[in-house]
């Protein structure tokens, strides 16, 4: 389908980031187009698995090995299932240069709604350290934002989208505007109390999610029905994604034209005036290229995506983008460092067992360098997400003893897993490949990203420190862990366009906003300057809303 | 504006071999890139795994792992259908190897030591021989017994029966109670 209306921005991306541009957009007077290289998923209609146990989705949901190696191979980190699988990218047709730079995992949706799909859901502010902390340290990204610019719009997306967790009054993780909490399971309350008087300033609280325990029937959803099956999209409309809460808002201002299977190649850009003055897309359904115009552009195509669209975005010839006048788009790339953990059992209260499928669980917040440096040998800290469960019996033997022992639970088990800040590093960076490009003449992606001296020694302390406490509770066959730390892995990439004070030294300003063209917003993960060491998508969400608000105010598109 | 096929063509002259290979196919392709998501095999298997002696050895092998007792055994429960298919269209040639060669190793015993086929023998006789293989008395048999025992129980816990008689299924439990007894259920809920 070509485009052919007259549009007054157009959004590049429709998840978490883009959703949210299409909504406050749209709801402002904006007539908008958004654009998703994926698939169209609409809500409820889209989600073929929706409800279905196992042996209602092919293959038992279980994606079978050699589909995985096929076409599935770096998706498999981001917990690709065949209930879930049109969701996801297909890496075989969509790659990246997987086997030259650093290993690099870059785990991507397929499908309209983005990663709002298959998400953690994990919620949380940063607070007003996260914000100070590279200024403070002399560590090189200064953010030109505190706390204070972002705390209403964290008010005003949490409101929205619904945000479950319990007050807890800590200056180091400030409360959302919440909904009554998931409950903890009888292992957890035990394990809190254990913790929390063993390690005082350590605690042990409700997980905070985007799963709500309230209904919002003005936006036709219902609150989480403990199915734990949300990655196959959910018709309650329970946790938050663009079908179920930002499109359906955007659609209902008639001013939005979507369009997925629209693979966006670049910007066009006007040196002259320092504006972008289009979109280059392919229209995977057609084949054919377009150029669009509009009088602005929020791109959230995803961190390293809107990343490889501005870099794309350059003079004939391959040389610099036109929206790299300081040398720094592609550098300072992060992720949280994970693949660190504890695990034990929790002694007792074998009589009783969970009743409904929870998601989600409990959250350890940092408890490191939280005054500074501490001398523990590393700056910042880390979180541990965590939750007790009760698994079947193991089977013993063969036959009807053992399958009748099946029918009992085996001991509570607690398990936890460390989410440690990365530092941003100007040499942690992507680029363009010389000479590969993707189907859609697109040149791959190059990851030059590693973990560093700071994020190792965060892990290992995190892999002593959850063992210590376990322990210290009362938790029996305690062991801890640690896997390879691959940055992309945890899924929370971000930077490669960051914001700044300093147009010399980063490619956005404190409103989203490039420094090189001031209708060019870049609200997605790109634009992080460090990534705390909670969950980021309520950030993106409401640095999104920001950004829109001062589009409008400004008239960045007239 | 320029179409797909042109720029693609383009950029192939440009960069020559280098040219990432399903650009290169995309380049010869007319019309739409847009792709499919890959289906998943379902139905009977694309080709047979078992001989039939070896089919009727599983068969009555996965009832003695998982039996009727007072629900419906893995047989009822189609555990040996889903294990056919899974080695066939599910998983890589290899993972066939040790079930084989285990069956045919059993098959050996039952004929040496009873005189009839495994599918033909007493449960109490199957009994016996999956406990050799268990305890490794058979060659392979300790691989053999935990592979597949591991494949009727992910089988039979994943199936209708497994699921909603044997265990207990809440499609939608609308609640969550972390402090349920067990003794109101005294059964596993299904995942």
């Amino acid at each position: 389908m070509a485009v052919t209306n007259r549009f007054d921005a157009i959004v590049i991306g429709s998840g978490v980031s883009g959703g949210f541009a299409a909504k406050e957009l749209t709801e402002k007077g904006l007539r908008v187009l958004m654009l998703d290289r994926g698939r169209m998923v609409e809500h409820i209609e889209g989600y073929p698995y929706d409800g279905k146990p196992a042996y209602e989705v092919p293959a038992r949901n279980q994606m079978p090995k050699p589909l995985m190696d096929s076409d599935y191979f770096i998706a498999k980190h981001g917990y690709v299932a065949p209930s879930s699988q049109q969701f996801y990218n297909d890496d075989r047709l969509n790659p990246y240069a997987f086997d030259e730079g650093e290993k690099f995992y870059w785990i991507r949706p397929g499908a309209v709604g983005g990663k709002s799909l298959i998400w953690g859901r994990w919620t949380f502010r940063w607070s007003a350290d996260d914000f100070a902390a590279n200024k403070r340290e002399g560590v090189d990204g200064e953010w030109p934002i505190g706390y204070d610019d972002v705390a209403p719009w964290y008010s005003y997306v949490e409101k929205y989208i619904g945000v479950s967790g319990s007050r807890e009054n800590l200056p180091y993780l400030p409360d959302s505007e919440f909904q009554p909490p998931m409950d903890m399971n009888v292992a957890e309350k035990w394990l809190k109390q254990k913790l929390e008087t063993q390690f005082p300033g350590r605690k042990l609280i409700h997980t905070r999610l985007s799963n709500m325990t309230e209904d919002k029937p003005d936006q036709n959803r219902s609150k989480c029905q403990f199915r734990n099956q949300c990655g196959n999209g959910c018709s309650f409309g329970a946790y938050f994604s663009t079908q179920a809460v930002t499109l359906p808002a955007a659609r209902a201002t008639g001013r939005l034209t979507l369009q997925s299977d629209a693979v966006v190649t670049n910007l066009e850009y006007d040196a002259a005036r320092k504006k972008v003055t289009g979109v280059r897309f392919i229209d995977a359904k057609t084949g054919q290229a377009q150029t669009v115009q509009a009088g602005m552009v929020f791109l959230c195509a995803s961190a390293m995506a809107s990343t490889q669209i501005l870099m794309n975005s350059r003079m004939a010839g391959g040389g610099r983008s036109h929206f790299d006048t300081s040398g720094t788009l592609g550098r300072y790339v992060m992720d949280h460092i994970f693949r660190v953990g504890a695990e034990g059992e929790i002694p007792g209260m074998t009589d009783m067992i969970e009743f409904g499928r929870r998601p989600g669980g409990v959250y350890v917040p940092r408890f490191r360098n939280l005054k500074g440096d501490e001398g523990v040998g590393f700056r910042r800290g880390y979180g541990y997400q965590g939750s007790a469960r009760r698994d079947p019996a193991a089977p013993v033997g063969f036959g009807k003893d053992m399958k009748h022992g099946m029918r009992r639970y085996g001991p509570w088990k607690f398990g936890m897993g460390a989410f440690g800040e990365c530092l941003p590093y100007a040499d942690n960076r992507v680029s363009l490949h010389a000479n590969k490009v993707d189907r859609f003449g697109v040149p791959l992606m190059r990851f030059d990203v590693k973990f560093r001296d700071n994020e190792l020694k965060m892990m290992a302390d995190a892999r002593i420190e959850g063992e210590k406490m376990l322990k210290a509770a009362g938790l029996t066959n305690v062991r801890s862990y640690e896997g390879e730390h691959v940055p992309g892995d945890a899924i929370h990439e971000m930077g490669g366009a960051r914001m700044g004070m300093d147009p010399r030294k980063s490619v956005l300003n404190g409103w989203s906003q490039a420094h090189d063209a001031s209708n060019l917003y870049v609200t997605d993960g790109a634009q992080m300057a460090s990534v705390s060491c909670v969950n980021p998508s309520l950030t993106f969400m409401a640095l999104t809303a920001r950004a829109a608000d001062h589009a409008v105010r400004t008239k960045a598109w007239a | 504006m320029i179409d797909r096929r042109t720029a693609l063509a383009g950029v192939a002259a440009m960069f020559g071999t280098a040219l990432y290979a399903p650009l290169a196919r995309a380049a010869g392709a007319s019309g739409p890139i847009v792709t499919p998501v890959p289906t998943i095999s379902e139905g009977p298997p694309s080709a047979a795994v078992f001989t039939p002696v070896q089919r009727a050895a599983m068969t009555a092998l996965s009832e003695r792992v998982l039996p009727t007792t007072d629900t419906p055994g893995a047989i009822a429960a189609g555990v040996p259908v889903y294990i056919e298919k899974l080695l066939a269209d599910w998983s890589y040639p290899a993972e066939r190897v040790p079930i084989l060669a285990g069956l045919d190793a059993i098959e050996a015993k039952a004929m040496a030591d009873y005189r009839v086929s495994t599918a033909k023998a007493t449960p109490a006789q199957q009994d016996a021989l999956l406990t050799l293989a268990m305890n490794g008395q058979i060659t392979g048999g300790k691989t053999f017994f935990e592979a597949f025992r591991q494949l009727v129980i992910a089988g039979y816990y994943t199936s209708e029966i497994g699921m909603t008689q044997e265990r207990e299924y809440l499609p939608v439990p609308g609640e969550y109670d972390g402090a349920f007894p067990y003794s109101k259920v005294n059964k596993v809920y299904s995942a």
